[in-house]
């Protein structure tokens, strides 16, 4: 028999149900990754006890790592799905490859998870710029190459969620809004339009939930796939919110 | 829009932002300031008795305005940087079991120092502080209130025991800690270090002052604990009644 | 709120959906936006190359908006209606400052303006470009948008809600869509004045492709059921080079060839040494063998057609079960290593292994489609371009119903150009918006209310189709048919067609349709069924395929991406320049036939009976066809005797009437 690799998956079937594991044995072919996997299990959904069980409900979608849709813990680890190579899981460890969804965020169904909040965070920190309309008005003011390769980073984040599910301070006892949506409020107030609202964003992040509730664990950093500087970020929110919070305060 | 705090929100809601800084604020001046004075002054008694005496003196010079002064600047921020601690801690779910990362274990040790210091510090005011007295702590008294024992001989009793002694050296640890973290963490949070090197330059700084202070704050500890009393001529037994001498007359650098 | 039925819904929120709800939002009106994925996941983020436009550096050196049409319908080989692709290239410079006003963080030149890189098919260096990944940055400007408009009331998001199909009246005018929720499974209609479809591409009809897991094909299926007419299935684009994948194909960017690498396969069949083990004799370097002169760096589709061929035809792919060629970059300095290190850390991620020792394999990957729902146009006979705001722009043949982005058929003809696909997105959203205004406005568009029963009608027959799979018994499974439908495709109706081929995979359309009526679900149950969605899809699949496969069989010539070998025009091969001249001269004539014959729109219908095909002309007004002669022997003659024919025809009678649409 050719070599199976064994993936255990938390299965949860509604919003309210209690979770179970169901194991599962899938032929090892090099390059496999773990959509593949899911992929697999649901062309074929049979335990290794034998019982038919159902496809695991997962979210996926570009398979290329800019999406950001296919976020879970693979091995205990929130990592994106379509990058989490077997051979390098069976390196983590050797016996099995365990799927569960994301604890910061309600389950939908099985690795499933509904991260709308991210989302209503982007709206919270009023992550866009206040256009005048869409017609012919010519160009951006002039942007340096440095703020350009400064900015390009924080663009890339395509809010998968990992910097917020490996944040010891995002959770349900916290308004946190966490990291993501902080870098977002940072990259528009240093957009040379962006910079026009920012004292709306300033108002979220020196709010409750803002950036005083980092707790500088660092560990967005660390997760990120993109290896978006998150850190640096949060730093700058911080100085920002300290000199926004005293000038307000003056200026009343 | 963006929301803004509405009005029916708590005050703690409302000044969320403020509160925080304060509390980072006063983590470090005046309890971080306090810290350093409070372990260099008990480090003193490596220089003798006299010397530490000399120390305690000065502060207590303040005479009636100690109190106050006390109250304002050290117990009511350690009570708001403590109690607002505890809930920052237990508002956040450490996961260092599985994110096994150094800074996640530095943002572990931090409220674990945080809590370990925050009972350390009531325990050490029971024990040491007039505060405790009515509840039979208050062991320590210095000079010129009613003196029965020196500053010195005082804390070699209470210190001198090897339980009481590796409870006070991990409760400096964890303060010291709690400081040198809290300092780089604070170097942060205000937005003075931005970029990772910057922030890894103050980490290695921050660092040297732990280990620094660390033993600086031990030295103090082991101090007291191998002070010995007879040694030092003008020094009284603790057992007897008779008034000591008056500190600051007695001055014998080589007394320890 | 406004009255539900002035509402506009859309559906997709790729770069062409959000494009139109955020000007519809402008406008005032009220927007259903409905998508399968948070809009921001739609898969216009993949794009990386850039967005194309007219620029001061390229105008600087003669370019205009003219070259810019020119080289589009060059490239797509005159198979696009011209006014529209006109229009586009006008609006480019406008759309990039558009898009740079909304905050894409393209890169700069030291002065700070826009920096431009160059593609292919054009000789002038038209695109901007936002680091390795322009499609994300440009989505994400325009969800930022769609978010605000949101929080402002006049966008109402429904994300992981699945398209079902149009509402169309007793009329057979659209009146809405039905959408289903794909977590709760519930069914509803969504009234509207005007839907407008923005879905996307359909490459999963191939199995693996570069697109992204929502390209099904599923939307535009329902939508062709209902109706609505498909133009020019055939035309699919197959990038040359991408690194396939257990579950999908990405892309390998063609500077990898750019820098030096080598493509080859071991000359014995299925080798199983390791590749740095197999000495170089033993090496068959297929493309320096059969072009010594362009050896690696051939034209994209010349190097797509021969890595199929040799491992298709000649069996001689690396792997038996997947079909790969190595690209080897093991040779190169270190210095070009660094250089390409942000491609070879793609590869590196996603096949853990080090392309600086160990070759790469590659294959072709199925990348565009450049047909798609057909839809119509107005030109503007002053311009040439399009009468915007003319409710016909991009209204299909059903009433109030809308087709936008790659979803649409119209912008790239028979091949779509490098850094095109980003700008006809936002294009088409930006000027559907209009359009649909003024449909809206007018008298016989949905004026008058339909019967509120056909909503809950609608409903109702959609919830019925969704219990009768959910419910239905057999022994085939979705997947392995999904499975079985794209190896068909891929083998026979990509790269290189041919018509017994093609009849083969039809015939197996039939077989996987009658065991498609078997397939039965394995998760019977109703909440957040994944399994109903994509058994749903595979009939949506299974449908287009055979419009795809059918439109390549009737379609007896060469045109852009497809390549039929066995109806090429003989290229010239003489030697003396008499005869050289009239051999181009015979070439012409048959070109000119072909173009009379074939330069027209594969129009399918859906009957019955399977599709149904007619052929529209292809309204050329601007700029005559002429021919593609790249890499042919004797290009030169061939132009020059083209020119003095057409130049003959002008002269003499005058060529036939353009057709106009």
């Amino acid at each position: 028999m050719s070599k199976q690799v064994t993936v255990a998956v938390k299965r949860q079937d509604t919003q309210t149900s209690g979770s179970r594991w169901e194991t599962f044995s899938i032929p090892y072919e090099p390059g496999l990754n773990v959509t593949t996997i899911l992929q697999r299990i649901a062309a074929n959904p049979v335990t290794v006890e034998g019982e038919s069980s159902t496809p695991v409900a997962f979210d996926a979608c570009c398979l290329e790592e800019v999406c950001g849709a296919c976020t879970m813990r693979v091995n205990g680890r929130v990592r994106q799905a379509c990058t989490a190579l077997v051979d390098n899981l069976l390196a983590e460890q050797p016996d099995r490859i365990t799927l569960e969804p994301m604890t910061k965020f309600p389950v939908v169904r099985d690795l499933h998870v509904d991260r709308s909040a991210m989302f209503e965070s982007l709206k919270r920190v009023h992550a866009w710029i206040t256009a005048d309309g869409y017609f012919d008005r010519g160009a951006a003011p002039r942007m340096s190459q440095d703020a350009q390769e400064d900015a390009y980073p924080l663009t890339t984040c395509m809010t998968c969620g990992c910097c917020v599910e490996s944040c010891p301070q995002f959770n349900d006892g916290s308004s946190f809004i966490g990291p993501a949506a902080i870098s977002q409020a940072v990259l528009f107030n240093e957009h040379p339009v962006g910079k026009f609202d920012a004292n709306a964003r300033m108002e979220v992040l020196a709010g409750d939930g803002g950036i005083a509730d980092c707790g500088n664990a660092q560990n967005c950093l660390k997760v990120c796939p993109k290896n978006i500087p998150l850190t640096q970020s949060l730093a700058k929110a911080g100085r920002a919110a300290t000199k926004y919070v005293i000038s307000r305060f003056l200026q009343k | 829009m963006a929301q803004q705090a509405a009005k029916t929100d708590s005050f703690a809601v409302r000044h969320h932002f403020l509160i925080r800084r304060l509390h980072s604020l006063c983590g470090l001046v005046p309890i971080g300031v306090f810290l350093c004075i409070h372990l260099t002054v008990n480090a003193s008694i490596n220089a003798g008795a006299a010397e530490f005496e000399t120390q305690v003196g000065y502060i207590h010079a303040l005479g009636w305005l100690l109190k106050p002064v006390e109250i304002m600047f050290i117990f009511l921020p350690l009570l708001f940087h403590g109690v607002l601690g505890l809930q920052i801690w237990f508002s956040g779910q450490p996961n260092v079991s599985t994110y096994k990362y150094g800074g996640n274990f530095r943002y572990m040790f931090q409220r674990v120092t945080g809590g370990i210091a925050f009972v350390f510090i009531l325990y050490h005011l029971w024990h040491m502080h007039w505060l405790g007295a009515p509840f039979g702590g208050g062991k320590f008294i210095a000079h010129g209130e009613g003196m029965t024992e020196s500053a010195a001989t005082a804390m070699q009793d209470v210190v001198f025991g090897v339980p009481a002694s590796v409870l006070y050296g991990i409760g400096v640890l964890s303060a010291v800690y709690h400081l040198a973290n809290g300092i780089w963490t604070s170097l942060i949070t205000w937005g003075i270090t931005i970029g990772p090197l910057a922030q890894r330059r103050a980490g290695y700084a921050c660092s040297a002052f732990g280990v620094m202070l660390a033993v600086v704050g031990l030295s103090g500890v082991r101090g007291f604990k191998t002070f010995e009393p007879e040694a030092d001529s003008h020094m009284v037994g603790v057992d007897t009644d008779v008034p000591p001498p008056f500190v600051k007359t007695v001055s014998d650098p080589g007394g320890s | 709120m406004a009255n539900e039925k002035d509402r506009v819904v859309v559906i997709g929120g790729g770069l062409a959906g959000l494009a139109a709800a955020m000007r519809l939002a402008e406008a005032e009106i009220e927007v259903d936006l409905i998508s399968m994925v948070p809009v921001k996941r739609s898969h216009s983020v993949c794009a990386q190359g850039g967005i194309n436009s007219v620029n001061p550096a390229t105008r600087e050196l003669g370019d205009s908006e003219w070259l810019h049409l020119d080289d589009t319908v060059y490239g797509g080989d005159f198979l696009q209606h011209q006014p529209p692709v006109k229009e586009m290239c006008d609006w480019g410079p406008r759309i990039i400052d558009l898009m740079d006003r909304l905050g894409v963080s393209f890169n700069r030149t030291p002065e700070g303006f826009r920096d431009q890189r160059r593609f292919g098919g054009t000789m002038y260096k038209r695109t901007a470009f936002a680091g390795a990944t322009t499609g994300q940055q440009l989505i994400y400007a325009l969800d930022e948008q769609c978010r605000r408009w949101e929080s402002e009331g006049l966008i109402r998001k429904f994300e992981y809600w699945e398209f079902l199909g149009p509402i169309l009246d007793d009329n057979g005018i659209c009146r809405g869509a039905v959408a289903q929720d794909m977590f709760s499974m519930e069914v509803r209609s969504f009234p509207a004045k005007a839907l407008i479809l923005a879905h996307g591409g359909c490459g999963l009809i191939f199995g693996r492709s570069t697109m992204s897991m929502i390209c099904t094909g599923g939307a535009a299926g329902r939508a062709y059921k209902a109706g609505v007419k498909y133009a020019n299935g055939e035309f699919f684009q197959v990038h040359p080079t991408a690194i396939p994948g257990t579950d999908k194909l990405r892309l390998m960017s063609e500077s990898a060839r750019g820098e030096g690498g080598r493509v080859w396969v071991p000359r014995k069949p299925q080798d199983e040494r390791d590749p740095r083990s197999i000495p170089e004799s033993e090496r068959y370097y297929f493309l320096e063998e059969r072009y010594p002169k362009y050896g690696n760096l051939v034209p994209r589709d010349i190097a797509t057609r021969e890595i199929f061929d040799i491992c298709v035809n000649d069996k001689l792919s690396i792997d038996p079960e997947r079909l790969c060629v190595y690209l080897d970059l093991t040779h190169l300095p270190s210095e070009t290593h660094r250089k390409l290190e942000g491609i070879l850390e793609i590869y590196e991620k996603f096949q853990a292994t080090d392309p600086r020792v160990t070759p790469m394999k590659i294959f072709p990957g199925v990348h565009y489609s450049m047909g798609g729902l057909w839809c119509d146009f107005e030109k503007d006979e002053k311009t040439g371009g399009l009468a915007l705001g003319s409710p016909r722009n991009h209204q299909s043949n059903v009433e109030g119903l809308f087709v936008i982005g790659e979803a649409d058929y119209q912008y790239h003809g028979g091949n779509r150009l490098g850094a095109n696909s980003l700008l006809s997105c936002i294009f088409t959203g930006m000027i559907v918006a209009p359009s649909v205004q003024n449909y809206m406005s007018s008298t016989n568009g949905g004026a008058t209310d339909p019967p509120s029963t056909l909503f809950e009608r609608e409903a109702a027959r959609h919830q019925a189709d969704c219990d009768a799979l959910i419910a239905r018994d057999g022994n085939e499974n979705p997947y392995t048919l999904h499975q079985e439908l794209g190896d068909s495709m891929t083998r026979n109706v990509t790269v290189v067609r041919d018509n017994a081929a093609i009849k083969e995979t039809l015939v197996k359309i039939d077989e996987i349709e009658k065991r498609y009526a078997n397939a039965a679900l394995t998760d019977k149950g109703s909440w957040t069924n994944q399994n109903l969605s994509f058994t749903r899809a595979l009939g949506d699949m299974i449908l287009l395929a055979r419009v795809i496969a059918e439109g390549a069989l009737k379609r007896d010539e060469c045109r852009g991406a497809h390549y039929k070998p066995a109806f090429q025009i003989k290229p010239p091969d003489a030697e003396d320049p008499a005869e050289m001249r009239r051999q181009a001269a015979e070439w012409c004539e048959a070109f000119a036939k072909q173009i009379k014959r074939w330069l027209k729109t594969t129009i399918a219908e859906n009957t019955p009976d399977g599709p149904s095909f007619s052929y529209e002309a292809v309204d050329t007004s601007l700029i005559p066809p002429r021919p593609r002669t790249y890499g042919l022997k004797g290009a030169e003659i061939i132009d020059e005797v083209w020119k003095q024919r057409m130049a003959g025809e002008q002269a003499g009678a005058p060529t036939e009437p353009v057709a106009s649409v």
